[in-house]
């Protein structure tokens, strides 16, 4: 009896170790939050209210990136925000988030020195 | 005797002719793709994609799609809505063009170590006598800026059956099926198709360098695309 009583709480241990690795879903390695879906609702219908519902979703994503597998902020986000300061005439807050994306990702420099040196050179004709 | 045990074979060398007909065969990203390890890119610029279906609209839609699967995937990707205006600044407007550039310029502007080509090979809803189909199909190509070899391609295809199960009503009952279709096909659900399809065609993809799988799932198997050669 002892050794049925065992062997049948060994099977359903086992059971339950399978189905919680079956189920367990591992974090997306970043937090995009709704990111994807307000750029949608941008790109269909592109009104200041939309506009500004992407900036919150990025500043979202990036607020929140240490709920994610990497802990860091998505490629893109900081270069995504300091865009969006560029094209509102803030080249303080686009320069910041442009030198952000290029610490965070390397790969990113080439592309961001790009934009840091467009800002500086207008910023020098004013 | 014999002869049983010839037929044993020929029905043996049937099955097997019928087995391997029938199902999809099956590579591993480490042979079908080796050129994605040996050069190994850490970066890819997604570029807007290229429309091949009748719907003039899916290539804004598409585009919100494909920055977040291939950064989840591991690589860096450059903003792909940025790298559109700043392409447009550079007077680069048409798509066709961006296609053609020589792969260096990339590089050169950039920095990227690879370019992603998207080309939307359907994107609509087809209506037939019984059923109406909304199809949307993906064709995705990963490019060295550095060598201009194809260093990976796929293609992925979503088919949603739109009809709903709803047949009685005669063929009145059809068509306004068909209406109700037509109407209740919002872009946001080709867009949330789009995500399955670029989920289908991202799985093949080998990890990147800021993925735990990076140069680690060469075993990885999916389903063989290439062409049967005659």
């Amino acid at each position: 009896m002892r050794i049925v009583t065992k062997t049948a709480l060994l099977g359903v241990v086992t059971i339950g170790f399978l189905m919680s690795g079956c189920s367990a879903q591992p974090k997306p390695l970043y937090n995009y939050g709704e990111y994807s879906e307000s750029y949608y609702h941008a790109k269909k219908e592109l009104s200041p209210e939309s506009a500004l519902e992407l900036q919150k979703s990025i500043e979202y994503s990036i607020e929140n990136a240490a709920n994610s597998r990497s802990a860091r902020v998505a490629p893109g986000m900081y270069a995504n925000l300091g865009y969006i300061y560029l094209k509102g005439g803030k080249t303080d807050k686009a320069l910041e988030s442009f030198n952000k994306e290029k610490l965070i990702y390397p790969e990113s420099a080439h592309f961001m020195d790009r934009m840091i040196k467009k800002i500086e050179v207008s910023e020098g004709k004013k | 005797m014999i002869n049983k045990k010839f037929i044993t074979l020929i029905v043996s060398i049937g099955s097997i002719f019928i087995l391997t007909g029938c199902g999809p065969s099956y590579v591993t990203k480490g042979t079908e793709f080796p050129k994605m390890y040996e050069q190994a890119p850490r970066s890819i610029l997604i570029l807007p994609p290229m429309n091949e279906s009748t719907d003039a609209e899916a290539k804004d839609y598409y585009m919100t799609t494909t920055e977040m699967p291939f950064a989840l995937m591991g690589y860096y990707t450059f903003p792909t809505e940025m790298v559109s205006d700043i392409m447009k600044q550079e007077g680069v407007y048409d798509t066709e063009v961006l296609y053609n550039m020589p792969l260096d310029k990339y590089y050169e502007y950039f920095g990227a170590d690879a370019v992603l080509y998207t080309r939307i090979k359907k994107w609509d809803v087809s209506y037939m006598v019984l059923a109406s189909n909304l199809t949307i199909s993906i064709e995705a190509k990963i490019v060295s800026t550095k060598t201009s070899e194809e260093l990976w391609k796929y293609t992925g295809t979503v088919v949603v059956d739109l009809s709903g199960g709803n047949s009685s009503g005669g063929i009145a009952g059809l068509i306004a099926n068909a209406i109700v279709t037509a109407v209740n096909t919002a872009s946001a659900d080709y867009v949330d198709h789009a995500h399955t399809a670029n989920r289908r065609i991202v799985y093949t993809l080998p990890a990147g360098p800021y993925h735990e799988l990076h140069l680690k799932d060469q075993g990885v198997q999916l389903v063989d695309q290439t062409p049967v050669k005659k």
